[in-house]
């Protein structure tokens, strides 16, 4: 390597720091959630290695622990993970314009909330192929990690505890919907709309479904009304 | 869901399902990296996308929060107030799933 291409690489690293020190207690909770609603430790870790996508990961545990098929479960993933669509966007077209494409498909695989948010506060000098990968090999290998750690230590926990992180992936979801909300009134009734709707449409169909619809007409009804931009989301891949 | 056999069997439900949630979410991150970052959406269609995670987030927590214990509502209802409390006060994400953790341990260490 280059002089100057290790060096972005390790700004990219110590720039993925405090992504880390948030990425791994979260990951050790979903594979709690994940150990607890029956998944083996190696599908646990299987699934933060292919979807590295920790909402969603938490979502499946859930609607797989409710009882819900599998395709309810895939097609609330995709549209959970939609946003990246626009997180990816962004970068692609920030990185150089030399990049070539098997660097951009692999850095498209990490892209995440996270990882997003810090590439986007860089200095134009830090915008660079070998800085992303130092920013994203960092960042998948905590969540990876955190949920190896998560997935074998499940068996140590007392059984008091493990039921107190049912309230985890809730939790967490509260944590990066709220920020969002203060001063925004549009988007707190649209809120309050998609609960009362995601409520109501529960009543009346499988819970994976009410997800999905009231989801769906949640966003048009506030892309239609409202013209304001969702939280930004932190401390989730 | 029947619990995993050993701590390394793979399922192939569950292997399937793992397959499904990476290809759904790969895709949407790969396609802005084969056109190269020269793409421009519709103003209406980027807020639609710019919605859809406090949407889904909103449907994810009613009402399912309420069944965190289906025999006490009330245990989700206490940790879900914990987190949203400390993330109103701009809170990072880890603090306030350990605090709703927190309360609900506390709960239901002491109450029947």
């Amino acid at each position: 390597m280059q002089q100057a291409t290790r060096e972005q690489f390790f700004r990219g690293l110590k720039a993925g720091v405090p992504v880390m020190f948030g990425f791994i207690p979260v990951a050790i909770a979903y594979a709690l959630s994940a150990r607890q609603a029956g998944f083996s430790a190696l599908e646990t870790i299987l699934m933060s290695l292919m979807v590295y996508a920790g909402a969603s990961q938490m979502m499946a545990v859930g609607m797989l622990s409710t009882g819900s098929a599998m395709g309810p479960i895939v097609l609330a993933t995709f549209l959970l993970n939609l946003r990246h669509f626009i997180m990816s966007t962004y970068v692609m077209r920030e990185l150089p314009e030399k990049t070539r494409l098997p660097q951009r498909l692999l850095s498209a695989f990490c892209i995440t909330d996270e990882g997003f948010a810090v590439f986007s506060a860089q200095k134009d000098e830090n915008r660079t192929m070998p800085f992303f990968a130092g920013l994203a090999v960092i960042t998948y290998l905590s969540w990876v990690g955190g949920s190896a750690i998560g997935a074998f230590a499940s068996g140590l926990i007392p059984q008091t505890l493990l039921n107190s992180f049912n309230i985890a992936l809730y939790a967490m979801f509260i944590a990066l919907l709220a920020p969002g909300l203060p001063g925004k009134p549009k988007l707190c009734l649209l809120v309050l709309f998609t609960a009362a709707l995601s409520a109501l449409l529960g009543r009346l169909m499988p819970a994976s479904w009410a997800l999905i619809l009231s989801t769906l007409a949640g966003a048009a009804v506030g892309a239609v009304f409202t013209g304001e931009s969702a939280p930004e989301e932190e401390n989730l891949p | 869901m029947n619990p995993a056999s050993s701590a390394f069997s793979v399922r192939w439900d569950i292997f399937l399902l793992t397959l499904g949630m990476c290809l759904v979410t790969y895709i949407p991150r790969a396609l802005p990296a084969l056109f190269g970052g020269r793409l421009r959406l519709q103003p209406w269609a980027q807020r639609f996308l710019n919605l859809i995670p406090c949407a889904a987030l909103t449907a994810l927590i009613f009402p399912g929060i309420l069944n965190t214990d289906p025999a006490r509502p009330w245990i989700g209802i206490a940790g879900g107030i914990a987190a949203a409390l400390l993330a109103w006060r701009r809170c990072p994400v880890l603090v306030c799933v350990l605090a709703a953790i927190g309360v609900d341990f506390v709960l239901y260490s002491f109450l029947p």
